[in-house]
């Protein structure tokens, strides 16, 4: 990535943070937001590959890391990583992701982050059951229609390009 | 320097950030296995040198926007506020004048029947008015009618929703009154139709600025009703009696509202009257 891509990506990841905490919040229904997030890991994973996607999954799960319990510090980091690698590694790969792909693939990314986050942090899995269906498949599905959006105004504005 | 950077760019990218992804997958173990203290010291790092700077500057803007909107609030308050003076203002006013009106009704324990004046008779001299209150409203003929002031005069007519009020100043009013300092009992009229008069007897020592008051005697009106103050005092027919010229505390040509006092004539009066 050239310098102006990674300040690019830096203010988009200052400003995913900045809607996490301001906007997010409005944006929930029975306590369920967006996570703009991992909207944001899957987004530049998609877009510049595995290796940033690995480390802008860090740094945004070490983020989430700081204001978390200190006994779950490196829980997010690992999981995020993880996420960044698989989602660059997707379109790497296989296939260059059209909307509807791309959509499933923030929806897969979620959901495994979660699963990776919960098996980390070793809760119990009764309440890994509880938060998987109070939690991650509401917010999974809420994150899949904001990331669709976003998703849909990131391909326009390719397609008016071309 | 450009070139280490570079070096590390390239070397995390290599088999497909294969290399990366270890990397950060390691640093993420290494935190979750290192001693809480170790893990603090981390947290308390990232904190004092990236998270906290960067939270007090979106709370600086935050607090700029929230400067912004208190500002606003303050603007509708302000706005608020002045209303509500105003409003207060006005309240006072209309409590000071009802302070006066309870003080009336206390005094006298009669109902008060507020009006307005519409109208007067179109003579040269203001001798009756005409108020918006009549036998609807309660009013009766020869109940007493007073201002804040003082005593205006009496009801002699009373329609449904009208009254006609005989004003002090008509020749066909006389009323009992007395000095208030002496408590001497004299009677007053208007004999021209524009000029109070007052008798009292000469043992009185009524003087120039003595308070006029109706006695209560004549049963129409209660004790105590200012009526007006002495403006001179000159000697009458008899030597026994005293003339004296009172100027009436309310001026009649300006009154707006004036208040009737629900008082029927004492029993002794209304048989007088039958008769």
């Amino acid at each position: 990535m050239s310098n102006l891509k990674w300040l690019k990506v830096l203010i988009l990841f200052v400003l995913t943070y900045a809607l996490q905490v301001s906007v997010a919040e409005w944006l929930k229904i029975f306590g369920v937001g967006p996570d703009f997030v991992v909207i944001f890991v899957v987004a530049v994973a998609i877009k510049r590959g595995p290796a940033a996607g690995c480390f802008w999954g860090f740094l945004a799960g070490f983020a989430q890391d700081v204001y978390a319990p200190v006994e779950w510090l490196g829980a997010s980091s690992i999981s995020m990583t993880v996420l960044g690698f698989v989602v660059g590694q997707l379109e790497e790969r296989f296939l260059t992701l059209n909307l509807p792909a791309k959509i499933g693939v923030l929806g897969f990314g979620f959901f495994v982050c979660d699963m990776i986050y919960f098996g980390i942090t070793g809760l119990s899995k009764e309440i890994i059951t509880n938060l998987f269906l109070t939690q991650t498949l509401p917010e999974c599905a809420y994150t899949m229609f904001v990331g669709g959006i976003a998703f849909y105004l990131d391909f326009g504005k390719k397609k008016k390009h071309a | 320097m450009f070139r280490a950077f570079r070096f590390i760019i390239d070397l995390f990218t290599q088999r497909h950030g294969i290399v990366a992804f270890v990397f950060f997958l390691l640093l993420g173990l290494l935190m979750r296995q290192a001693p809480t203290t170790v893990r603090q010291g981390v947290v308390a790092t990232a904190l004092g040198t990236v998270f906290y700077p960067a939270q007090l500057v979106a709370a600086s803007l935050t607090s700029f926007r929230a400067v912004a909107d208190e500002n606003e609030q303050l603007k509708e308050e302000n706005a608020r506020l002045r209303q509500e003076t105003y409003h207060a203002r006005e309240g006072l006013q209309e409590l000071a004048r009802l302070h006066t009106l309870v003080r009336f009704d206390d005094k006298w324990d009669f109902p008060i029947v507020t009006s307005r004046v519409v109208g007067h008779n179109p003579g040269r001299f203001l001798t009756t008015l005409v108020i918006n209150r009549g036998t609807y409203h309660g009013v009766k003929e020869d109940m007493p009618v007073f201002s804040m002031n003082g005593l205006v005069g009496k009801i002699t007519k009373a329609a449904m929703t009208h009254s006609r009020v005989q004003l002090l100043v008509d020749p066909n009013l006389k009323l009992s009154v007395m000095e208030r300092r002496t408590r001497v009992v004299g009677f007053l009229e208007s004999k021209d139709g524009h000029m109070l008069t007052a008798m009292v007897p000469t043992h009185a020592g009524i003087q120039v600025g003595d308070t006029l008051v109706t006695s209560g005697l004549g049963g129409i009106f209660p004790k105590g009703i200012p009526v007006g103050t002495v403006q001179n005092v000159r000697k009458a027919d008899l030597d026994v009696m005293r003339l004296m010229d009172v100027a009436p505390f309310q001026e009649f040509s300006i009154l707006e509202e004036v208040f009737v006092m629900e008082k029927e004539p004492d029993w002794v009066i209304r048989e007088l009257l039958d008769e």
